[in-house]
C-alpha cells in the first residue's frame, strides 16, 4: 500500500487524501485534537457542527496574521486617501472653497476615515478567504456519506496524507486510541 | 456547554482552581479598616488643597495673590473638581449600562465601579463652592452672571436658560438691569443634578451590597429596572451639566455636540479609573483568578472604544464648526487653535495625547491584557482627560483680551493644586471605601459566568 515517494494509494489504486475519524462528543474531539497536536502532526483539521471554545488551543494553532494585515490595509487606505485628496485639492485642481486654504486637513478627514475603513474591511474579508484557502469548489471529505453529520451531531478529525508524520497504520492507531467511534480512509 | 468547558479547562493551560478557593475571604476582601487612615487623610488633604486655591483667590481680591486672580482661582478649582465629577459620572454610566445590558462578565468588577460612582455626592459637593463663589462674586468665570454683560444680545436671548423665571432686563422697557440677578433656573438644575446623581449612585450601590447579604436574585431585577429609567435621567443630567458648568464659561458659544463630548470624556476617564483601581487591587495580591487578564482585556477594549468615541465626537464638533464658519461658534476654536495663540500647542497635544498616540498602542492585545500595561495607559488617560477639561476652562481666564497673550505659567501653581487636590480626594475615597464591602459582588447571579469569562481570541 505504501510507496517510497510517500504517496499513499488505496487497493483500488486511488490516491489517499487522508484519514477521517469520527467522535461522539465535543469533549472527545477536544482531547483527540490534543493527542494529534502532541503527536506532532501539522496538516490536519477538525470539523464540528458548532464552534468549540478553546479548540484552537487544543489543536496548537498559532494566532492568525489577519490583524496585522488589516492594520496594514487600514493604514494604506488612510495614507492613500489623504494623498489623493491633497493631490486633487492642492496640485491638480485648485479651487477656493469658503476662502479656506487649498490644503485644509480638516476637510480631508472624513474621506480619510472612510477609506481607512474600506481598505480595512476589504483586506479583512479577502485575507480571511485567502488564509483559509477559500473559495474552493470541492473537498475530498464531501464524498463521505458519514461526513454529512459533521453539520449535525458528530465531530470529525481528518489528518492529511501529505503530512510528513502521516503513516496509515500509526495514524489510525493514534485516532483509535483517542477514542474515535469510526475511522475511514478518504480518497482524493 | 459549561460542563464541557469545565471538563476541558484542565488541559487549557488555565489550571483548574475550585470556586471556593477563588472566593476565599482573603482573596476577595480587604482587611476591615485597612487603609482607613490613609484614605481619610488623602480625602482631607485633597479637599484642603483644592479649597486653598479658592480661598487664595478670594483673599487676593482684585490684585490677586502670587499671580493668581480670583477668576483664575475659580477656574483652577473648576478644572479639578469637574474632572473628578466626570470620572464618577463615567462609572455611574458603567454601572447602569452593565445592569441595563444584563452583562454577566462584570460581576467581579462591578463593585469597584459602584465604589467610584458612590463618590458622586461628594464630587458634586466639591463642585458647589466654585459655583457659589461665582454667584457671590457676580460672575468671574461665568461672565453671564456679571451685570456688565447683561446688555449683550446673545445673553439677552439665552437669559431664560440661566435666570428663568427672573429676567436680566426690565420687563417693560427691555433695558438691561445694572444689578446682579439670581440665576434661579441654573440653580434649580444644579440641585436636581445633586439629588438625581446621589440617588442613582446610592441605589445601585445599596442594592448590590444587599445582594452580598441575602443573595436575592430579585435585587438584580430591581437594579435593572432602576437602570432603565436611570440611564435616561443620567443622559439628560450629564449633558446639561456639561452645558451648565463647562460650555457656559463662554456664554456666546454653543454646540449641540457638547453634552456628548462631556459624556465621552467622562466614560473614557471613568473606565481608566476603574482599570486603575482593579490593577492596584491585583498588585496587592487580591482578586487572584477572580479578575483575570480576560477582564482587563475587555476593560481595555472599553478604554479603546472611548478613545475612538471621544475623538469621533471631538472632531465632529470641531469639523462642523470649522466648516460652517459662524462667528459665535468659531470663536471657541479660533481662540484655542489659531496661529499665535498660546493654547495652540495644548490643542495639538490634546489631539495627539487623547487619540493619535493611545489609538495604535491600544490596538495591541497584550497591552489590554496585562494589568501593568493597561494600568499605565489608564494613568495617561486620566491625565489627558484632566488636560481636556483644562483646555476647555483655563483659556477662558484670559478671554476677552483677544488672542491670549498672558503666559500659561502664570498662576500655574493654582492649576496644579486645583487638579491634584480633587484627584487625591477621589483616590482617598476609593482607598477608604474599598474595604467596606466585599471587593466583588460575591452573590451576583452571574458570578460563575464572570469567573469563567474568556475572550476566546
Amino acid at each position: 500500500m505504501a510507496a517510497s515517494n510517500r504517496i499513499y494509494v488505496t487497493e483500488a489504486n486511488e490516491p489517499i487524501y487522508g484519514i477521517m475519524a469520527e467522535f461522539a462528543t465535543p469533549a472527545a474531539i477536544y482531547h483527540a485534537a490534543e493527542a494529534v497536536r502532541d503527536a506532532g502532526y501539522s496538516k490536519w483539521d477538525t470539523f464540528t457542527p458548532f464552534p468549540i471554545h478553546g479548540m484552537e488551543g487544543a489543536m496548537g494553532m498559532k494566532r492568525t496574521k489577519l490583524p496585522l494585515l488589516v492594520a496594514a490595509g487600514g493604514f494604506t487606505g488612510v495614507g492613500l486617501a489623504y494623498l489623493m485628496q491633497w493631490w486633487m485639492s492642492v496640485v491638480d485642481y485648485q479651487m477656493v472653497v469658503q476662502g479656506k486654504p487649498y490644503h485644509s486637513w480638516q476637510a480631508f478627514v472624513p474621506i480619510t476615515f472612510e477609506l481607512g475603513i474600506l481598505f480595512s474591511a476589504f483586506t479583512a474579508i479577502i485575507s480571511m478567504l485567502a488564509l483559509n484557502g477559500l473559495p474552493r469548489w470541492n473537498h475530498p471529505l464531501f464524498k463521505k456519506e458519514r461526513f454529512l453529520s459533521s453539520s449535525d451531531d458528530k465531530f470529525f478529525v481528518c489528518i492529511e496524507a501529505a503530512d510528513a508524520k502521516f503513516d496509515p497504520d500509526r495514524t489510525r492507531a493514534l485516532l483509535e486510541k483517542a477514542g474515535a467511534t469510526s475511522i475511514e480512509l478518504v480518497e482524493e | 456547554m459549561s460542563q464541557i468547558a469545565a471538563d476541558m479547562s484542565h488541559s487549557h493551560g488555565h489550571g483548574h482552581v475550585s470556586k471556593a478557593t477563588l472566593l476565599r475571604d482573603e482573596n476577595i476582601t480587604l482587611p476591615h479598616g485597612a487603609g482607613r487612615g490613609l484614605g481619610m487623610g488623602l480625602m482631607g488633604v485633597g479637599a484642603i488643597l483644592a479649597l486653598l486655591v479658592l480661598v487664595a483667590g478670594i483673599a487676593g481680591g482684585a490684585e490677586g495673590i502670587a499671580g493668581l486672580t480670583l477668576k483664575h482661582a475659580i477656574a483652577s478649582y473648576f478644572i479639578g473638581t469637574i474632572a473628578v465629577l466626570a470620572i464618577c459620572l463615567g462609572n455611574l454610566f458603567l454601572v447602569l449600562a452593565f445592569h441595563l445590558t444584563n452583562a454577566g462578565w462584570v460581576s467581579t468588577i462591578r463593585r469597584q465601579a459602584e465604589n467610584i460612582a458612590s463618590y458622586l455626592p461628594l464630587a458634586f459637593l466639591m463642585v458647589l463652592p466654585g459655583i457659589l463663589a461665582e454667584i457671590a462674586f457676580h460672575g468671574k468665570m461665568f461672565l453671564w452672571l456679571n451685570p456688565t454683560y447683561y446688555a449683550d444680545e446673545a445673553l439677552q436671548h439665552k437669559q431664560a436658560f440661566f435666570y428663568a423665571p427672573l429676567h436680566i432686563s426690565d420687563p417693560v422697557t427691555h433695558e438691561p438691569l445694572k444689578t446682579p440677578v439670581f440665576p434661579v433656573f441654573f440653580l434649580i438644575r444644579t440641585v436636581l443634578y445633586g439629588i438625581v446623581w446621589t440617588y442613582l449612585a446610592r441605589t445601585m450601590s445599596k442594592l448590590s451590597r444587599q445582594q452580598d447579604q441575602t443573595g436575592e436574585v430579585a435585587l438584580s431585577a430591581k437594579a435593572r429596572f432602576t437602570a432603565s429609567w436611570g440611564m435616561l435621567i443620567f443622559a439628560l443630567t450629564t449633558a446639561f451639566a456639561g452645558f451648565d458648568y463647562l460650555m457656559s464659561t463662554d456664554f456666546k458659544f454653543f454646540s449641540t455636540m457638547w453634552g456628548v463630548y462631556f459624556f465621552a470624556g467622562a466614560v473614557f476617564s471613568g473606565v481608566a479609573t476603574l482599570i486603575l483601581s482593579l490593577a492596584r487591587l491585583r498588585a496587592l495580591g487580591k482578586l487572584e483568578g477572580v479578575v483575570t487578564q480576560e477582564h482587563f482585556h475587555d476593560l481595555g477594549k472599553l478604554l479603546f472604544a472611548f478613545t475612538v468615541f471621544w475623538a469621533y465626537i471631538a472632531f465632529s464638533q470641531y469639523f462642523l464648526i470649522w466648516y460652517s464658519n459662524i462667528p459665535e461658534e468659531t470663536a471657541f476654536f479660533l481662540y484655542r487653535t489659531d496661529h499665535g495663540s498660546i493654547w495652540r500647542g495644548l490643542s495639538i497635544f490634546l489631539m495627539v495625547g487623547h487619540f493619535i498616540a493611545p489609538f495604535p498602542i491600544l490596538l495591541f492585545r497584550v497591552v489590554k491584557q496585562k494589568p501593568m500595561l493597561i494600568g499605565a495607559l489608564a494613568v495617561w488617560a486620566i491625565l489627558v482627560h484632566v488636560i481636556d477639561i483644562y483646555w476647555i476652562v483655563r483659556p477662558m481666564v484670559n478671554a476677552g483680551d483677544g488672542v491670549a497673550t498672558t503666559s500659561i505659567m502664570q498662576g500655574m501653581w493654582a492649576d496644579v493644586l486645583g487638579i491634584v487636590g480633587p484627584l487625591l480626594a477621589l483616590a482617598g475615597y476609593i482607598i477608604f471605601r474599598a474595604p467596606a464591602s466585599c471587593l466583588i459582588v460575591r452573590r451576583d447571579p452571574y458570578l460563575d459566568e464572570s469567573l469563567e469569562h474568556r475572550n476566546y481570541v
